[in-house]
């Protein structure tokens, strides 16, 4: 097959537009990308092709129009110097992020352009003297990138946020350095004698050094713990504050009474827990991105049909309107290359729509009039009018938005563990600050005595690991997946994959290789050479996957020139060859056609024996005769055996899910191990999650695993969606996890390394309180040293980090 | 004395003018993109222009 060399996309010799660039020849799949690539070395940046790496995902160039006004507002002026920033949409690898930026960078006026890889937004400078943002819009758009508008706060209001974590968890970090450094002498000191007045100065400097930790660091806790107390919850925060403000009070005062000091306690608290939430927001900032990503469907403005301009009849005109002014019942025009804003029904017009970003699949679908078109899809050929039914949150597009930020927003239950373990916890330790206090009230000590020692059991109890050891874990569990090739979206995922149950797999592409291949082929009549090569000719010109299977079967061979070329979606397709017609299809199609399709006793059979085995047969006839059969299957993958039986020794149950025939799914279920009771055929996408509903009602925990295309209302019906291979952007919003090789055995693999983790959490929580509870009788009688809290609080973290970096090795 | 005083008084300086540093980092956007640099070292500038 040749490739693009520009899109990469596979394509026949027929379809390849050659061109000579650089004295070279290359070959394109369309005129388009002849153009782009032609402007791409006009502007010295061939280099581009050499760059991209083999994670390139080929598609043709968005289509996208731009519209300068809308981004004209957003511009910041000063002087002759102008600032914006912006979203492109398209960018695929890191090579887009170096071509935007050297094509913006080589066009005169322009001082400044940065991408960031990560949100697929721009920050452009340039002289507005010298050149005009049309101009600078229009070279980035030329080659494939549409610019968008940076759409909803959400986004930026999420970076802002987590700044300024990054700053009280830096500043935290660094004073608490310094702190560990006067800590270390006063502990040398406490063992070795110090100077009075030397452990005065250290403990007056730790004092400074672990005010601004509690008091700016720490405000969002004590914050939090206001909150908190005020609907008497005893909550994460409220811990935080007691343990470091009860250790920073205690301290001062033993300054003043010449004792031992716990700033450092106080100051490791706050740094550590802030450690983990910083962790913890590296997650969510990936999953912020897919919603602006999601936003950026759909167009701000439209054309609105505006008929029987003051009552005149037969009059009309078109106008750009905001999208936030459409009513629903306007007429709503959309040319090519546009995308659709609003949920509506067809009433003029007709034209092909990719619908890939909410469906997933890749073919476009035709619309004409009376069908129903979707907020976010592209059109693509011809132009139509719709009629819009459903506007703002209504439309499929803000429901898959709308899902995705509940996603996000939703913590990880399995931080509820911890919440939960401070709920009981939190009032255990007050309790016992207040008996300890009334215990050495009545053994007959000053109030002064029993004061402080309540406070030292609040000062000890706290676990400055706790807020590390969820998210350390769920780190290293998603590192350690992510560098195997399995992308968790988040703790949640690990907490739900441990009570994983029952495992569906989908067939095609899942379970079987989803790549037809010819199997088996004889002539009829004709030699079965003969036979083959009329075949491949006329399916060289057939884009489906059977004709692919066939033209791929034929390697090396020769073909005739077919004329007249027409295809029959789900049929067959038909042809010219040497002036005589010459069809392939199904059995149906050829009947229709008027030949004779009479096969031998002993043919019939074999073909009934191929289907029975689940591959599917393909007549071809040739001058009306009927010339050949060929029989196509598709591969069972040979791992797919070994892991039915993995999975099930995990103990959970394995279901096959497809929307093939009955026949089909039985002999592919029976090479793969799965007991026909659990084989579901003939299910349509929606009927597949209605399914998984029926299970998960009968208390079962399902992880559905498919190839993406047509999968994606189970996937997210499932406990657990997992998407494999090269999935659309909608099959991986759907999924929580992300195989990025096609190999089944990844899935027990899953289920494993979720389970690790989970068990590490657990450990983890338990790390972290142990020692501190150890410690607190001590506190209780008295006894406490500057020293025991700090064992107490370095075992715990390092057991906590130590025990989390097991995960590397599972 | 004075001279664990003049160390402490130099360290207290150095922590301060790392912490003024990554303030200064944190807020220039530093720390926005960690993804992109990686590769970014990669592109050789064959450009003299900047």
């Amino acid at each position: 097959m040749l490739k693009c060399d520009h899109c990469l996309l596979e394509m026949t010799e027929e379809k390849a537009v050659p061109d000579t660039i650089n004295g070279q020849k290359k070959l394109f799949c369309c005129h388009g990308c002849k153009g782009v690539y032609r402007l791409i070395n006009e502007e010295e940046l061939g280099e581009f092709y050499a760059k991209r790496d083999s994670s390139w995902i080929p598609g043709p160039p968005d289509e996208g129009r731009i519209d300068i006004s809308a981004f004209a507002d957003i511009v910041k002026q000063t002087g002759n110097e102008s600032e914006i920033d912006l979203f492109f949409h398209g960018i695929r690898c890191a090579s887009c992020v170096w071509l935007i930026e050297r094509m913006l960078l080589k066009t005169e006026g322009v001082k400044f352009a940065r991408l960031n890889y990560a949100t697929h937004k721009a920050k452009i400078r340039w002289d507005s003297s010298l050149v005009s943002l049309e101009k600078l819009l229009k070279k980035v758009n030329a080659i494939g990138y549409t610019p968008k508008l940076v759409t909803r706060g959400g986004s930026d209001e999420f970076t802002k946020a987590r700044r300024d974590l990054l700053l009280r968890f830096g500043t935290a970090a660094f004073f608490s350095m310094q702190l560990m450094v006067f800590s270390t002498a006063l502990y040398a000191g406490y063992f070795q004698g110090i100077a009075s007045g030397t452990r005065t100065l250290l403990q007056l400097l730790s004092l400074l050094l672990a005010t601004p930790i509690l008091f700016y660091s720490g405000s969002p806790f004590i914050r939090g713990s206001i909150t908190g107390l005020r609907n008497l919850n005893f909550n994460m925060d409220l811990l935080i504050v007691t343990g470091a403000g009860s250790a920073y009070l205690y301290s001062i005062y033993q300054i003043f009474i010449g004792g031992e000091v716990y700033f450092d306690t106080s100051a490791m608290i706050i740094t550590l827990i802030l450690l983990g939430r910083y962790i913890e927001t590296g997650a969510k900032a990936r999953a912020s991105e897919v919603i602006t990503r999601l936003l950026s469907l759909s167009p701000k403005e439209t054309r609105l049909v505006i008929r029987n301009i003051e009552g005149r009849e037969g009059s009309e005109k078109v106008e750009m309107v905001p999208v936030t002014d459409i009513k629903e019942g306007d007429l709503i025009l959309i040319k090519p290359g546009e995308r659709v804003p609003l949920d509506g029904t067809v009433t003029e017009g007709s034209s092909e729509v990719d619908e890939s970003p909410l469906t997933g699949e890749s073919r476009p679908v035709s619309k004409h009039q009376g069908s129903e078109v979707f907020s976010g899809t592209q059109n693509l050929y011809g132009s139509f009018v719709f009629e819009v039914k459903r506007r703002g949150e209504d439309t499929v597009l803000s429901h898959i938005i709308k899902t995705v930020e509940d996603a996000q927003a939703r913590r990880a239950p399995v931080q509820a563990l911890a919440d939960r373990v401070v709920g009981y916890f939190v009032p255990a330790v007050l309790t016992l600050s207040f008996i300890t206090a009334v215990f050495w009230l009545f053994s007959g000590s000053a109030l002064t005595v029993a004061v402080m020692n309540a406070v030292s059991v609040l000062v000890i109890a706290c676990p400055c690991a706790l807020g590390l050891a969820t998210p350390l874990a769920i780190l290293t569990g998603t590192t350690r997946g992510a560098s195997k090739g399995i992308f968790i979206k988040g703790g949640d995922v690990i907490e739900r994959a441990k009570d994983i149950d029952t495992v569906v797999l989908d067939k095609t592409g899942t379970i079987t290789e989803g790549k037809p291949e010819l199997a088996a082929f004889k002539g009829l009549g004709i030699s079965d050479n003969e036979t083959l090569c009329l075949a491949s000719s006329l399916e060289l010109l057939s884009e489906h996957s059977i004709g692919k299977a066939i033209v791929a079967g034929s390697a090396g061979m020769q073909a005739y020139i077919v004329s007249d070329f027409a295809a029959y979606p789900g049929r067959g397709v038909k042809g010219y060859i040497n002036g005589k017609p010459a069809l392939i299809g199904n059995k149906n199609f050829i009947e229709s056609e008027g030949v004779d399709d009479m096969l031998s006793e002993e043919l019939t059979s074999w073909v009934h024996a191929e289907e029975d085995s689940g591959r599917t047969a393909v007549y071809l006839s040739y001058d009306g005769k009927i010339a050949g059969i060929f029989i196509i299957s598709d591969t069972i993958r040979g791992e797919a055996r070994e892991t039915v039986k993995e999975i099930e020794k995990t103990g959970s149950s394995v279901l096959m899910i497809t929307g093939d025939d009955n026949k089909a799914a039985l002999s592919v279920a029976k090479e793969a191990g799965i007991s026909e009771d659990n084989v579901a055929a003939q299910k349509s996408p929606s009927e597949k999650a209605e399914e998984i509903t029926v299970m998960q009602g009968k208390g079962r925990h399902v992880m559905m695993v498919g190839d993406g295309i047509n999968d994606a209302p189970a996937l997210v019906q499932a406990d657990i969606g997992v998407a494999m291979g090269r999935a659309t952007d909608i099959a991986l919003e759907s999924s929580d996890i992300v195989l990025m090789r096609n190999d089944l055995r990844m899935i027990p693999e899953t289920l494993r390394l979720s389970k690790a983790t989970y068990n590490v959490i657990r450990q983890n929580l338990f790390w972290a309180l142990i020692y501190n509870l150890i410690a607190v009788p001590l506190a209780i009688m008295g006894m406490l040293h500057p020293i025991v809290a700090a064992i107490a609080m370095s075992l715990s973290s390092l057991s906590v980090v130590g025990n989390s970096m097991r995960l590397k090795r599972t | 004395m004075w001279s664990v005083i003049l160390l402490i008084f130099f360290t207290f300086c150095i922590g301060l003018a790392a912490w003024l540093l990554f303030l200064w980092s944190v807020k220039s956007g530093q720390y926005d993109d960690i993804e992109g640099p990686k590769y970014r070292m990669l592109d050789d500038d064959n450009d003299k222009k900047k």
